[in-house]
């Protein structure tokens, strides 16, 4: 406790102020600032006593599980939240921000994660699209020499003002988006997990214009579950847990399992379990699969109590091969054998009958069913066991779901709530509950399992993982995070534009190997 | 202790507690000052309970409760509704009197296998082609309705004999309709919370592609709401027709828009995958009390349809409050 002490002392905005006094000292002089906000949601609180000081020119990492505040801190800087009792300032002055709308007149702009543009207008009309500097007879060439410049000094002078922006790459997107937040003087961009769909090559594009918007003397709040990204473009970080502010510390002072520390309030322990000691017969073999327009020809073969990593980025086709296993590509075709029998695919119900379970990292879209309880959630797939013709034995599957939940460590006393009210990483529990203790162990499916889901709830998932590959699963495991790709996969298969790359044993993975694959087109050539 | 959780985890495992958001309660709190506010008007309207249109009204309002609780299972399966159950209706009415002559048990038969099989070939499209639901239905609307003047020459049937008559009477001294209302909706609702089709139906409702990613087969789930939707349909389509003695494609006109009221005001979301065959008979009711207290208190029929499109617009935009959280 005492570190979290003296770095909360160290943080000028934490140090007690009285309600309503201004802090007015030019040195650490703030462009935004908090203090002491609290915001409750009925009986849960979300913010506790937050103050923090934003100054010019800096990038600031806000770090915390999920469920710590950062999403309720960003609504309340963005005007959709009012909070409960608390001030923000703006340059040292107390500002009612009651409107999104007021919020971007007092500067404070979010890189929304859905993306506000409009596909089908060109990159210009979408940078000056609703900006009140157009006038209504405008100076089209000034415009455009406006919006040429701010791409520039983003260094994304490649990105052409006449293209549509349908036709940029997600990252190529993003810029345009900051480069339109720039043109109507934004000053502080408050991007939220920026990086969650974007390639290597795209996110260090980011951080350089980033690196730009901090040299224009404007502020960015970089909120985000990826250590390495804070380490990489942030000053300081602030790190919140259970909606306390823990410190707000340097990064050159702060080292990285200190930071861990810090969002889970105890040491991080090991991140990935041991490998599992027996393998058993391959269970899954896959010869000659392809999938039109996205993967040629893939082979692989897992046994059982193994980890297979399809290791690309995205658009390398290795999302796509978990899809196409699980019975959802249609035009899929390839030779599959599933613990000895052939599989014929493009029925997920058949995949299932097989034993392959698919686990999916989209987990609002093809994951949980989120307005059904937790109970409902885990017993989804085996309602055909627990029925006599056609009746539901309810009081087994309640049984069977108090089973699942103590396996896969979701609360027995949230069994009734509604899924959508679960942290992401319970809701990915209960993907994993529901696909597990079959009859026979089988084959689990993931895509990305681990997305967006925080440091915390990650190493448990990853522990879970390696539980089942003791109860004799064989996993296979679509990513492009590197770091869950080295410590967990037993064997890894890189992918570059749908073409096999390399493959691994675990001894023989190395981190600037698989970067080296997945990103470099020569090694995809050979 | 493991016993004790597994026991606390069981009762009201699958009953949803109270929202956990205050916006989430104030909706709460909203409907049941609504419900509230009816009961205060009723009771302060002299007459309520003895009005002999009270009970006409039951009547229709069993018929229309009949497709509401059909057109739950349509709105559970995520696909809004069907804008051809009145035809289905009223069809199904004209098969039952048109096969009267083969006595009651086969024209039974005959109208529920039409009516199950008819609006179950939708769900099919809709499900195996993931069609849109409400062009389907609007298609099937104009296929039914032309396909039935075309057979009929736009004249009603009008068996000879009185094979019917049982269908007329009281059943321990309920109308025989508000009867079949009721037993209909409990006898949905029980296949809804307590068979492995409800249950799916739920899920297939809640989310299409988790169901599919969870090896389920949503298409097939989705066929059989419709088939469902048939059934009760037919059910209310040969009511009808015994009432009046005649097969007639124009006595389920508008029971489409007046069911799914029902289904909205009960609180069943229109997004599908939350609500129950209960609440749908609970809106049925409600909208009939509101249309007795405004005849009570001498508003025209045209007043009486503005204010169920204003009390559907109320909840419709409720509805929208609480999914946009």
């Amino acid at each position: 406790m005492t570190a979290d002490n003296s770095a909360r002392l160290a943080e000028p905005g934490a140090a007690p102020v009285e309600p309503g006094a201004l802090r007015t000292d030019g040195a650490g002089a703030s462009i935004v600032g908090v203090r002491q906000i609290y915001k409750s949601f009925g009986p849960i609180a979300a913010l506790k006593d937050i103050s923090l000081d934003i100054g010019p020119g800096e990038i600031r990492g806000i770090c915390g599980e999920n469920g710590a505040g950062k999403s309720t801190l960003v609504k309340i800087l963005t005007g959709v939240y009012r909070p409960d009792h608390g001030t923000v300032l703006i340059n040292g002055v107390p500002a009612s921000l009651t409107t999104p709308r007021q919020a971007q007149e007092h500067g404070l702009a979010i890189v929304a994660q859905e993306l506000s543009l409009c596909p089908d207008l060109s990159v210009e009309d979408n940078i000056w699209l609703g900006s009140l500097r157009v006038p209504f007879l405008h100076k089209r060439p000034h415009l455009r020499r406006r919006a040429a410049e701010t791409l520039a000094l983003l260094g994304a002078s490649h990105i052409r003002l006449e293209a549509p922006v349908a036709t940029l790459a997600m990252g190529e997107r993003q810029l345009v988006e900051i480069a339109r937040l720039m043109t109507r003087d934004a000053r502080v961009l408050i991007l939220d997990e920026p990086t969650a769909t974007l390639t290597d090559v795209e996110i260090e594009r980011i951080f350089s214009a980033l690196v730009a918007v901090k040299r224009e003397g404007r502020s960015v709040l970089y909120i985000t579950h990826r250590l390495a990204e804070v380490y990489e473009i942030c000053d300081q970080v602030t790190v919140l847990r259970n909606g306390e502010l823990v410190a707000t510390s340097p990064l050159n002072k702060l080292s990285r399992a200190a930071l861990i520390e810090q969002m889970l309030g105890r040491p991080s322990g090991e991140m990935y379990p041991e490998e599992t000691r027996a393998r058993g017969a391959p269970a899954l073999v896959v010869e000659g699969l392809s999938l039109p327009g996205s993967v040629d020809n893939f082979a692989m073969n897992v046994c059982r109590g193994e980890i297979l990593c399809i290791a690309g980025q995205i658009g390398s086709g290795a999302a796509e091969i978990v899809a196409a296993l699980a019975g959802l590509v249609h035009d899929a075709s390839g030779r599959v054998t599933v613990n000895g029998r052939q599989l014929k695919l493009g029925s997920p119900t058949r995949a299932a009958r097989r034993g392959i379970m698919f686990v999916s990292g989209d987990r609002a879209a093809e994951g949980v069913f989120r307005r059904l309880s937790v109970l409902q959630n885990l017993v989804a797939t085996r309602l055909r066991e627990y029925s006599i013709l056609g009746f539901l034995r309810n009081r087994a599957l309640g049984a069977v779901a108090g089973r699942l939940a103590k396996r896969v460590g979701v609360d027995r006393r949230r069994l009734r709530a509604r899924a959508e009210d679960l942290s992401g990483g319970n809701q990915q529990k209960l993907a994993f509950g529901r696909s597990i203790e079959r009859r026979n162990a089988g084959v689990l499916l993931m895509n990305e399992p681990t997305r967006g889901i925080d440091v915390g709830a990650r190493a448990e998932i990853y522990r879970l993982m390696r539980s089942f590959c003791e109860d004799g699963y064989a996993l296979v495991m679509a990513s492009s995070d590197l770091e869950e790709i080295v410590g967990l996969g037993d064997v890894v298969i890189t992918l570059y534009r749908g073409r096999t790359v390399g493959l691994y044993r675990r001894s023989e993975v190395s981190m600037h190997r698989i970067v080296a694959d997945i990103t470099h087109p020569a090694a995809a050539a050979t | 202790m493991t016993d004790q959780g597994l026991a606390i985890a069981w009762r009201g495992a699958w009953r949803l507690p109270l929202p956990s958001s205050r916006r989430g309660q104030i909706l709460v709190a909203i409907r049941g000052a609504a419900l509230l506010t009816l009961l205060v008007i009723v009771a302060t309207t002299p007459g309520f309970f003895t009005a002999v249109s009270l009970f006409s009204l039951l009547n229709t309002t069993s018929f229309i409760g009949c497709v509401a609780v059909g057109m739950t299972f349509i709105t559970l399966s995520g696909n809004i509704m069907s804008f051809a159950l009145s035809a289905t209706l009223s069809t199904s009415g004209m098969v039952f009197m048109a096969a009267l002559p083969l006595g009651l048990p086969a024209a039974l038969l005959a109208a529920f296998a039409y009516g199950a099989a008819l609006t179950g070939f939708q769900g099919a499209v809709i499900g195996y082609f993931r069609a849109n639901p409400i062009i389907v239905s609007m298609a099937a609307l104009a296929l039914i309705t032309g396909g039935a003047t075309l057979i009929t020459q736009g004249h009603g049937i009008y068996p000879e004999g009185n094979a019917a008559a049982a269908l007329k009477g009281r059943v321990l001294g309920v109308p025989m309709p508000l009867a079949a209302f009721i037993v209909t909706a409990v006898a949905a609702q029980i296949v809804l919370s307590f068979t492995r089709f409800g249950r799916q139906l739920y899920m297939v409702g809640s989310n299409w592609r988790a169901a599919l990613a969870a090896g389920l087969e949503p298409a097939r789930v989705v066929l059989g709401a419709y088939a469902a939707a048939g059934l009760c349909t037919a059910l209310a389509g040969i009511l009808m027709a015994a009432r009046y003695s005649s097969g007639d494609l124009e006595i389920g006109l508008g029971f489409d828009y007046s069911a799914i009221s029902a289904v909205l005001v009960g609180g069943t979301a229109i997004s599908g995958g939350e609500g129950s065959a209960i609440r749908s008979l609970i809106g049925a009711f409600i909208i009939a009390v509101c249309q007795v207290l405004l005849l009570l208190h001498g508003f025209s029929t045209q007043i009486q349809y503005l204010a169920i499109g204003l009390i559907v617009l109320f909840v419709i935009m409720l509805q929208t409050l609480a999914d946009t959280e």
